[in-house]
């Protein structure tokens, strides 16, 4: 009993551990075969799957091995609906925040609205999420998608304008 | 792409891109109330260019490329025109690209004919194609202009969605297709090539850009299917449009060498320009980005990135699109190039790079702030928010007024007819665009009602030269199943000029036709530089005549070369306002 008890209560000091050691990791973005390795090729989406951009793909770790994973899609075969409110995946295999907002561990479609907001669906296209997003004017270089190392976590920047992803 | 924003964005900034509809656009989408393509006339504008298309056997030929609806996307961008003189008379002449159709592709009907027509002086041009045996009579898309063996007769590489020619001018008025002999009968779409000695051994290479491939036998969804089961087929703005080139594979670009036995070999790979990922390829030029006497070269795809090689000088190419910003436009983005335009622009040394967008979308203007940095400058430089609505093709610096400072002209036509049944503020034909070049800041040049420029057109192909030697400088325009434009510069009191024709030593391993010089030009404090270049515009050829306006200026203070070889000479103009010839090695 009080051995199970030490286990449980050392295997709870072990996730916090963990856990915080994930909070408090800043992420990491990936580049070369690393990148390459974790991307995936193609992605379903509402009713199709449509083969990654894999020039604008991006992903970044978290910790040890928590990854969140981000590309555009060729959208050519989607309804003009569709193409209207998604360009892209988002696959995250930990608990993160986009600007502060959670998100849960999965793969999702994701788009931008002319409100100037990202919005996050589920595989069947239903809104789950949407955040406002931050315009960095300054920015030399701009990609249709990319991951830059930002304090609090990594930058999703979509050409000039961008999200923060930060471990949860 | 959908915007990821508009947010933060002041006017007179372009909206960011969009994930293509139907395959090609990269703009954002509006629906206007009228079009802003054609129609647009200014009662005060200058008469720049007169049509004279009628007084000229050009009036007869009639561009075809497919069927009138478009089902296709290889219907849609042929139309290459090449001003050149093949029969060094001193007045440069005329080739006409022409398209084909499905039924000529498989043997059931009469191919289009491309046309050369021979200038006679005077306005007078007689058509020699039979004679000269250029008639093509396969899908022609573009053509580029380069003296291959260096005998001083300037041949033609006709590039053709199926198989190219590589016509050998004869030298007797008679052209032989040695494509296949010489090892350049390149297969599949090809599309802007350009000619240029990449390796400095006095034998012009040549590179051709790679656009989709298509199966004849298994063709794409047409706009018929989009309303069949299954939800084949492809829409623009939820109207049916063909498909592409979005969701068709992309073909790869080649490029030749040239051998020292004049036949050539693929070295793409080798090389590293043989295009991996398969973008869209349209236009190419060999062209000296950094001007370390190494040619490099940009290709500008559709609906991708765009890309620049930097000449490592032993036979590779660096790619440096996205560190260099050629790639994408100021906002990240990448968009549907098609035409290109070489030249400097701002008379700082150095050449920039104007390119054709889909509608929805600007042109865009690259200034080279050397050290292989490219800005994008577009709407700076006033040449943004105006051609939103157009669709840009060929696009060539032209300084029409003589007054030192490059111009530019672009030609526009939409690829979807359906742009006239729809309120996209667009339209399938549509008007050229002149612009006047304020010392580096753009100003478009308004259309007199009636006058040429108030015309619409399903423009693509231009080439620029003086047709008839009066020191202003004409255009010719080839339209989609339509039949070509002649546009004469009657621009009044333009300044002075001198045109150079440049003669390459061979034995000092510059090609004979000089493809890669630049001349600087100096008068008072202004240094002009312009650069011998086959091919960029869309699928044309400029005459090779560099034309320089001079202003007020009556003299030259200065001339310099820089030969293919890399070696630099000053020569002596005694006269302005002709054309002189300047031969390597007659300088100082």
């Amino acid at each position: 009993m009080k051995l199970s008890l030490k286990i449980v209560l050392f295997s709870i000091a072990l996730l916090l551990a963990a856990g915080s050691a994930v909070a408090q990791d800043s992420g990491t973005v990936l580049t070369g075969a690393d990148l390459t390795r974790v991307v995936p090729t193609s992605f379903y989406f509402q009713g199709l799957s449509a083969p990654t951009q894999m020039r604008h793909a991006a992903a970044a770790r978290f910790g040890k091995d928590r990854y969140v994973i981000s590309g555009l899609v060729d959208t050519s075969g989607y309804s003009a609906d569709v193409r209207a409110k998604y360009v892209g995946f988002l696959i995250t295999d930990s608990a993160i925040t986009l600007n502060g907002e959670s998100l849960q561990p999965g793969a999702y479609g994701f788009g931008f609205g002319t409100e100037g907001k990202l919005t996050v669906m589920d595989l069947a296209g239903k809104d789950l999420l949407s955040v406002s997003i931050t315009n960095d004017k300054d920015l030399k270089r701009p990609r249709p998608l990319m991951m830059t190392a930002d304090g609090a976590g990594v930058r999703l920047y979509n050409g000039k304008n961008y999200v923060v992803i930060a471990a949860q | 792409m959908v915007p990821f924003a508009l947010l933060a964005q002041t006017p007179p900034q372009k909206p960011d891109s969009q994930q293509p509809m139907g395959g090609a656009s990269t703009g954002a989408p509006t629906t206007y109330t009228s079009r802003r393509t054609v129609g647009i006339t200014d009662p005060t504008a200058p008469v720049i260019f007169e049509d004279v298309t009628d007084k000229t056997p050009l009036t007869n030929f009639r561009h075809r490329s497919g069927e009138a609806a478009k089902d296709y996307i290889f219907e849609t961008p042929s139309g290459g025109v090449a001003i050149f003189d093949y029969d060094n008379d001193g007045r440069p002449d005329i080739y006409l690209v022409n398209g084909s159709t499905i039924g000529a592709m498989r043997g059931k009907e009469k191919a289009p004919r491309a046309a050369l027509y021979h200038n006679l002086g005077n306005w007078k041009f007689e058509d020699v194609t039979d004679k000269a045996g250029v008639a093509n009579e396969r899908w022609g898309m573009g053509v580029a202009v380069g003296d291959y063996n260096n005998d001083g007769r300037p041949d033609l590489f006709v590039s053709n969605f199926g198989v190219s020619r590589l016509y050998r001018n004869n030298g007797d008025g008679t052209f032989t297709d040695v494509a296949d002999k010489l090892g350049v009968a390149r297969k599949g779409w090809s599309t802007g090539a350009s000619f240029g000695d990449y390796d400095g051994d006095g034998r012009l290479d040549l590179f051709v850009p790679g656009y989709v491939q298509i199966d004849l036998n298994n063709l794409p969804p047409s706009p018929s299917d989009v309303n069949k089961a299954g939800g084949a087929g492809c829409q623009f703005r939820g109207a049916p449009v063909m498909c592409g080139p979005r969701g068709l594979t992309g073909e790869g670009d080649t490029l030749y060498h040239q051998k020292a036995d004049g036949t050539f070999e693929d070295v793409s790979v080798k090389a590293g320009v043989n295009d991996p990922d398969k973008y869209y390829g349209f236009s190419s030029a060999f062209v000296h980005v950094n001007d370390d006497k190494l040619l490099d070269l940009i290709v500008v795809n559709d609906s991708t990135p765009k890309q620049l090689y930097i000449n490592k000088g032993n036979g590779t190419f660096e790619e440096i699109g996205y560190p260099s910003g050629i790639a994408l436009n100021e906002n990240g983005r990448e968009q549907a190039g098609m035409g290109l335009a070489v030249g400097d622009y701002d008379n700082d040394g150095r050449v920039d790079f104007h390119i054709t967008n889909f509608s929805d979308d600007s042109n865009v203007l690259y200034h080279n702030d050397g050290d292989d940095n490219f800005t994008d400058v577009t709407f700076q430089a006033g040449l943004g928010e105006v051609s939103i609505p157009f669709l840009g093709w060929a696009t060539s610096f032209i300084d029409y007024d003589n007054d030192g400072w490059l111009d530019l002209f672009v030609v526009n036509g939409h690829v979807y007819p359906a742009a006239d049944t729809h309120q996209w503020g667009t339209s399938y034909a549509q008007q050229a665009l002149l612009f006047h070049n304020l010392k580096g800041k753009f100003e478009r040049v308004g259309a007199p009602p009636g006058n040429a420029l108030a015309n619409a057109w399903p423009g693509r192909g231009l080439a620029v030269g003086d047709l008839d030697g009066d020191g202003r400088l004409d255009l010719v325009i080839n339209n989609l199943d339509a039949k070509p434009v002649v546009l004469r510069n009657v621009a009044a009191s333009p300044g002075h000029w001198v045109g150079l024709r440049l003669i390459g030593d061979v034995t000092k391993k510059s090609p004979r036709d000089a493809i890669g010089a630049t001349a600087y030009v100096t008068t008072g404090s202004v240094r002009q530089r312009q650069d011998v270049v086959s091919g960029a515009v869309f699928c044309s050829q400029n005459d090779m005549t560099l034309h320089f306006g001079l202003g007020a200026a009556t003299k030259i203070d200065k001339l310099e070369i820089r030969w293919p070889d890399g070696s630099v000479e000053s020569f002596d103009v005694p006269a302005v306002d002709k054309v002189i010839t300047i031969t390597q090695g007659k300088g100082k």
